[in-house]
């Protein structure tokens, strides 16, 4: 099933499709009119395997490399849903393959907060791996330029001035914000809170026509994979930028889990 | 839920990236025109593509001369075709652009390309040693040289079957799926726990691990 549809309710109004890889993407979505994400999308997970064992190699690198599978029309199971919840609305859609299983979620609430998460659930191969959902987000808060990308650290806001990676310390503003987009125009701001279980971390990087989607996490062997490899020297001041939200899950035979961030749009008056 | 080992936290000195030469990764060069105006696109554009989208995206890809080795040869895998949406001020922004990603296994190369498909013309193509996502032609592929292969046989139990198909790569250059297409076929009982893996290297076509399932 391949569909695209425009839901307004609930303050928002955003379009969504299925992709062939990276589950719902949500487009062109707009808070009390105006214009908050251009693009947004989970391009893949992938997952890691801890081997079980008791032996006196049990501290060794890994010997396998992770895999992943694309959430997408070939492992959907049944529909994409909307349905409305008390004070929003939510798509979701269910996605299988073999032991791994997944339910991704859009929640839309009126107050301006955004859930992109991805409940993880099933078996896999053994109890000793970790799932890394990797998600995407293009905002174009009043604008796709001019643009700021903060990170709090050490008691306060900090702006960052070039592309980077930056892992969530446990460290957060009053509210649990660790990241936030802010437009210079309007001083408007998107906020990212993370899932404090998410052992979570954000790549910021400029924005770039046509960098979603790669495809696949993996570049050229030896090479970082996808989205480091996206990260160099350009400046993000000012700049029109993409934020990766990666969560990294570990499976103790405690599934359900359900990662990803808390997004929250401030300051449209 | 304790913490185990992450590999992926060593990658990258804190907010400040390892610098890494950025590959296109299909991103189409920006050529600056008009300002930018992001709140007027078109939501169709964002639209799936249609068969005949698709089917135009990929002769025009295939006519293009710098793609003609890999069309003679004919040993390539389409991976996905999905519309792709450029913002303004790029002046390809408001055109109906269809991305096409290829493995080339004649070359041994990924193809990742930008078809215009108001144009008819490709207007961006990269060809990199980038691994994208199966096919799902690669996944059969990968599953039936799995099934029939005799060690993988000896080694399932009664009742397992195969229950999906992963892109796979190897951690180290020792493992033969560092750096050569690979998939990994999961075996297992069906609606059971998984029982056994099998990497199948899809260029030799062949399968070059069997691991039960609990020592992956």
């Amino acid at each position: 099933m391949t569909a695209s549809n425009v839901i307004t309710q609930s303050n928002w109004k955003f379009h969504w499709r299925l992709t062939e890889s990276a589950g719902i993407m949500v487009y062109l979505a707009d808070f009390k009119g105006r214009r908050v994400l251009w693009e947004g999308s989970l391009p893949y997970v992938t997952v890691d395997h801890q081997r079980q064992t008791l032996d006196v190699d049990a501290d060794a690198p890994e010997v396998h490399g992770p895999w992943w599978l694309p959430l997408g029309t070939r492992t959907l199971q049944g529909p994409v849903r909307v349905q409305t919840f008390r004070g929003g609305v939510e798509l979701s859609a269910a996605f299988a393959a073999g032991p791994y299983q997944y339910t991704q979620l859009w929640r839309f609430h009126d107050d301006g907060r955004m859930c992109p998460w991805l409940t993880i659930y099933g078996p896999g191969v053994h109890d000793g791996h970790t799932y890394h959902p990797h998600f995407r987000f293009d905002f174009d808060l009043d604008g796709a330029d001019n643009d700021a990308f903060e990170f709090f650290e050490d008691g306060r806001w900090q702006r960052v001035s070039q592309e980077g990676w930056f892992p969530y310390s446990g460290e957060a503003d009053t509210e649990g914000n660790v990241w936030r987009q802010i437009d210079f125009g309007s001083r408007a701001s998107i906020n990212l809170r993370p899932h404090s279980w998410d052992d979570a971390e954000v790549f910021a990087v400029r924005y770039h026509d046509g960098e979603w989607a790669p495809f696949s996490p993996r570049s050229a062997a030896g090479s970082q994979p996808f989205p480091a490899a996206y990260v160099g020297q350009e400046e993000l001041e000012g700049e029109d930028l993409s934020l990766w939200y990666v969560a990294h899950v570990h499976f103790d035979q405690s599934f359900p889990y359900t990662a990803g961030p808390w997004v929250r749009v401030d300051g449209f008056r | 839920m304790p913490a185990k080992t992450v590999a992926a936290k060593a990658k990258l000195p804190k907010g400040k990236a390892k610098p890494t030469p950025k590959r296109t990764n299909g991103k189409v060069q920006a050529k600056r025109g008009a300002p930018a105006d992001v709140a007027l696109a078109d939501p169709a554009l964002f639209d799936p593509l249609t068969p005949g989208e698709t089917a135009d995206a990929l002769r025009t890809l295939i006519e293009d001369k710098r793609m003609s080795s890999m069309a003679k040869v004919g040993r390539y895998r389409v991976i996905c075709t999905e519309p792709l949406v450029v913002k303004p001020p790029h002046s390809l922004a408001g055109h109906r652009l269809a991305r096409v990603v290829a493995y080339d296994y004649s070359s041994d190369r990924a193809v990742d390309a930008t078809i215009d498909l108001d144009a008819g013309i490709v207007v961006h193509l990269e060809l990199s040693k980038g691994q994208p996502m199966l096919s799902r032609e690669e996944e059969a592929i990968a599953m039936s040289i799995a099934v029939s292969d005799d060690h993988v046989r000896t080694k399932l139990q009664m009742g397992d079957g195969p229950q999906t198909v992963l892109h796979y790569w190897g951690r180290t250059p020792s493992d033969i799926a560092y750096a050569r297409r690979s998939a990994a076929v999961v075996f297992g009982r069906e609606a059971g726990h998984a029982t056994l893996v099998a990497v199948v290297d899809l260029i030799d076509q062949q399968v070059t691990q069997v691991v039960p399932a609990e020592m992956w």
